[in-house]
């Protein structure tokens, strides 16, 4: 990579002529005992910090999930209501299912449109691929909220979308299920989140060692078949950290589902919200964050399964 | 995430290193010795009050007393609902003021976080009509927690050149099949659900009976359907009933006021079944840090200046009788207000409080319901 | 280079401005509508005005939000980058027994939907009596942070050669020194990166902000907050815009500072 080239150039340039010291049995130990304290002292800010802002939290979130609420205080005794009924009661499970739908939903559709424009950036920008880059990540810098009113004025009865259409008379009626549906809900955050497919997209395709497309047509490979046989597969763990990166956050999300998803967009995200909210039921939040974090924890363990499974098909 | 960071290599490359690491380390250390006090600091901001309130009331127009005493406007903290704003003070928010709604006066009472008002010191409570004090739960041992300043309706706002009206105007508009998909409703259960139960018929007094909720829940269950977006951010139904998506959406007073006055043709409902009507004001933090500057705060409020501004641009009804002077009956009538308060807060259908758990329940059977179960 | 793999493809590169204009369009409808008399986002746009800029300097709400924005952002920035600097240095640095475990570990909120650290660490808070402020919102960012730096710091310091620092050792610079010296400027654009990338992610966080803020608002929570009358809106439009705008210019005037140290984009490509 260029930044290794660089960094290898300033090496030879400046390293000096001194060689490492050689140290005998008793004082490499040492030095290994200190080196591994020294790294843990290294880490320690960040690991400590991460460990009480991730452990104890979910420490609570884990209690809590087990009380019952009573008036405006909780009754701690332990309790499998709250799962019993996140069990039971059919809108959790389908809040669920359908949330994991919309972000996979999402999640598929960014990637598939964002691996081109990656793939262009990577072979085909030979200048200004920084510039390119800080393109598609501009827009990220305007306020969500905002760009979502934005997709409200595109995507709406009168939006930008229904208008043109209508006046090119391609349709006679407004489209409705353009906005306040799923699919707007699916549009925004394909939107919203193309540059975390871009980037890891990119990464992975610029690491490809241009020489093994060289041998690939060499081999008398099409760009078509290089393109399976070579570039997709070694661009494959890009593409999963990218539907990683989409799928886990967006399943969670409520602003989005809160103002275009209308009443059929609602997703499991609000669900948590409103118990910390209006319906003053912590415990039953709690449970449901858990509940949720299993699901997409499970559903994401799948989708890397199976790419691990395309992966050796593939290669 | 590499990757600026390798073209920043290519770019940047030895040049600025030295240069820009300095200045980096200068703006890192700047940084860090900024403390985390208000900027308004300058202007003594610890010493003002805190007012904790929906977005929209947040503004220098309601504080010009205040403002012209303290010489700046009070901090505000801001919520999208007052029953999240009682759940954040339950966990150890403190402000100094904060804005709840009739419904909910008993229980944030009861929740123990409130004192009572000693209206001597507000210098225009004389003014304030006793209506609007005087309502269930708010006045204990004499004393008065919740000082009245906002009321109005919740009821249906619609286009009067989309929407054709059968006979009277009625909570039915909502319920309406031939605007099926051009619909919208307010998203918390504290007011659709009130507005479910008047219209399914069900007396307030018994909004908490099993009944009740299986009668209201059909009704709600019933319009599902037809309802495009339930939300509970206004300017969304407001932006939808200005294009045109929407025909009819229940609604506060102020949206139609404000759809009117940028010439869009709109009214705002007298359903038969009545109205939902709701008196708001301001309650006071018992451990409220500054509380002379929180008297001043409601004092503010509570001005006929403020009630001007509540009822000329937010179409809001104001609890001072003299703020009514600058407008004429007409143009009351017309944002569905009156000087006599009583005549439209009667004529309506007053909350009745009702207990945390009817709160949850209720909350968790409307969530089902908006979700399609 | 072989030259096949620089022959132009058209269609691609339709596909790619197509991309962009489809990216920016929503975008930029925020400029458009904040010169715009009426307080509806709806077309057509009925008059032009300014009233909206003019406006903007009366409310100081907003600009406490944005301020207050731009403090917690610089504030999470330099933090997680700073401790993101050193785990990253360890990581790949030092032969610390459980590595793996511990840098999956760290990695987690990447992948936690954020609703629940938000409500976790709101119970944290409030089970230890912590009153809410921008400080509990920076701690919630931190959170988030940190992992983004520490993964974009890692590729940074396995880029360049250990010996360089071990050389600094033997010359006898002391370990702090041969950081400043040595370590730091090697990974500045890492570190750079990594500031930005934060910045950006705290700077328009919302779920975290929307659990944790107590008085002072963050600019998103400002913005949210406002949807309840949209008599507001066009002046959170106009205050977008002049964001949108200093950030164009920030962005191309640093692109443009940093032409100078311009090497060849080709040798970067393709090495």
């Amino acid at each position: 990579m260029a930044d290794t080239t660089i960094a290898q150039t300033q090496a030879a340039s400046t390293k000096p002529s001194v060689d490492l010291i050689k140290t005998t049995g008793f004082l490499a130990s040492l030095l290994q005992r200190y080196e591994i304290l020294r790294g843990y002292s290294l880490l320690a800010p960040a690991l400590v910090f991460m460990a009480l802002g991730i452990l104890v939290p979910f420490g609570i979130l884990i209690t809590m999930s087990f009380w019952t609420p009573a008036g405006f205080e909780f009754n701690t005794d332990f309790s499998l209501k709250n799962y019993q009924d996140a069990a039971e009661r059919p809108i959790y499970g389908a809040l669920v299912t359908r949330s994991l739908w919309i972000s996979g939903a999402a999640t598929l559709i960014t990637v598939m449109f964002c691996y081109p424009m990656a793939y262009y950036v990577a072979f085909y920008v030979h200048r200004n691929k920084m510039l390119w880059l800080i393109l598609m990540t501009l827009p990220f810098w305007t306020s969500y909220l905002l760009r979502v009113f934005a997709w409200k004025i595109i995507l709406g009865y009168d939006g930008l979308i229904n208008s043109s259409l209508s006046g090119m008379g391609l349709i006679e009626q407004p489209l409705e299920f353009l906005l306040y549906s799923q699919t707007a809900v699916v549009i925004t955050l394909t939107h919203a989140w193309a540059a975390f497919a871009i980037l890891p997209i990119y990464v992975s395709l610029e690491k490809i060692d241009r020489s093994l497309l060289e041998a690939a047509t060499d081999l008398g490979d099409g760009p078509w078949t290089r393109f399976f046989r070579v570039t997709l597969p070694l661009s494959l763990p890009g593409v999963m950290a990218a539907s990683m990166l989409i799928f886990i956050p967006t399943v969670g999300d409520f602003i989005t589902p809160a103002l275009m998803g209308g009443p059929d967009g609602m997703m499991i995200g609000n669900l948590i919200q409103l118990q910390f909210g209006r319906a003053n039921n912590w415990p039953m939040g709690s449970t449901l964050a858990i509940v949720m974090m299993l699901s997409v924890g499970a559903a994401a363990l799948v989708m890397y399964l199976m790419t691990e499974f395309l992966k050796r098909r593939v290669a | 995430m590499d990757v600026v960071d390798n073209l920043n290599a290519v770019k940047n490359g030895e040049l600025s290193r030295r240069k820009f690491n300095k200045s980096l380390l200068a703006m890192g250390i700047g940084l860090l010795t900024v403390p985390y006090t208000q900027r308004r600091a300058l202007a003594a901001a610890e010493d003002q009050a805190t007012y904790f309130t929906w977005g929209g009331y947040d503004i220098p127009e309601l504080f010009t007393s205040y403002e012209g005493k303290n010489g700046s406007l009070p901090n505000f903290a801001t919520f999208g609902g007052s029953e999240e704003a009682l759940t954040k003070m339950r966990a150890g928010f403190v402000v100094d003021v904060a804005h709840p709604c009739n419904q909910g006066v008993p229980r944030w009472i009861k929740s123990g976080l409130f004192q009572p008002l000693d209206t001597t010191r507000l210098s225009n409570w004389s003014d304030v009509m006793p209506d609007l004090y005087n309502i269930e739960g708010n006045v204990v041992d004499g004393k008065p927690y919740m000082a009245p300043m906002d009321w109005g309706q919740t009821s249906v706002t619609y286009r009067t050149d989309l929407f054709e009206v059968e006979g009277e105007e009625s909570w039915g508009m909502l319920w309406d099949e031939r605007y099926k998909g051009r619909l919208g409703s307010l998203a918390s259960g504290g007011d659709a659900w009130w507005c479910g139960a008047i219209y399914s018929g069900v007396d307030f007094e018994n909004i908490d009976s099993d009944d009740a909720f299986a009668k209201i829940g059909e009704t709600m269950r019933k319009q599902r359907p037809l309802i495009r977006v339930y939300t509970d951010d206004t300017t969304s139904l407001q932006q939808a009933l200005a294009s045109g998506e929407l025909a009819a959406a229940m609604t506060w007073n102020e949206t139609a006021t404000a759809l009117k006055g940028e010439g869009i043709p709109a009214a705002f409902a007298k359903p038969k079944e009545g109205a939902l009507t709701w008196v708001c004001g301001v309650m006071m933090h018992k451990d409220a840090p500054n509380v002379d500057r929180a008297y001043e705060v409601v004092d503010s409020l509570i001005s006929p200046e403020t009630g001007k501004f509540l009822i000329g641009d937010y179409g809001y009804g104001h609890s001072n009788i003299k703020s009514f002077e600058a407008f004429s009956d007409d143009e009351l009538t017309d944002k569905g207000l009156s000087r006599e308060p009583a005549d439209i807060l009667n004529a309506g259908h007053y909350q009745v409080p009702q207990t945390q758990e009817w709160e949850t329940r209720m909350n968790n059977e409307f969530e089902q319901i908006k979700a399609g179960f | 280079m072989s030259s096949y793999i620089n022959k132009p493809n058209p269609g691609l590169t339709v596909y790619a401005w197509v991309f962009i204009f489809v990216l920016y369009a929503p975008m930029l409808l925020i400029p458009l509508f904040s010169f715009n008399e009426s307080i509806y986002l709806i077309f057509p746009i009925e008059a032009f005005t300014l009233n909206w800029y003019l406006e903007l300097s009366d409310t100081a709400p907003m600009w406490d939000a944005l301020w207050n924005s731009v403090r917690v952002g610089l504030i999470s920035a330099v933090i997680s980058t700073a401790l993101g600097v050193f785990a990253a240095k360890a990581i790949t640095r030092y032969r610390i027994p459980g590595k793996g475990p511990i840098v999956s570990f760290m990695m987690l909120p990447l992948v936690v939907p954020g609703i629940i650290f938000a409500v976790a660490i709101l119970i944290f808070m409030n089970r230890l009596g912590i009153p809410l402020s921008l400080v509990t919102v920076t701690l919630g960012h931190l959170v988030i942070c940190i992992p983004f730096a520490i993964a974009t710091l890692i590729p940074r310091f396995e880029g360049f050669d250990p010996s360089l620092e071990e050389a600094s050792a033997d010359l006898g610079e002391n370990g702090w020194w041969t950081f400043w010296r040595v370590t730091v400027p090697m990974v500045m654009p890492g570190i750079f990166a990594s500031l930005m990338l934060t910045f950006t992610i705290s700077f328009d966080e919302f779920i975290m902000a929307f659990f944790l803020t107590g008085t002072d608002m963050t600019l998103p929570m400002y913005i949210w907050g406002q949807l309840r009358f949209p008599q507001r809106l066009p002046g959170v439009l106009a205050l977008s815009s002049i964001i949108i705008l200093i950030s164009f210019v920030m962005v191309f005037l640093s692109l443009w500072l940093a032409k100078f140290g311009l090497q060849d984009d080709q040798k970067g490509a393709g090495a």
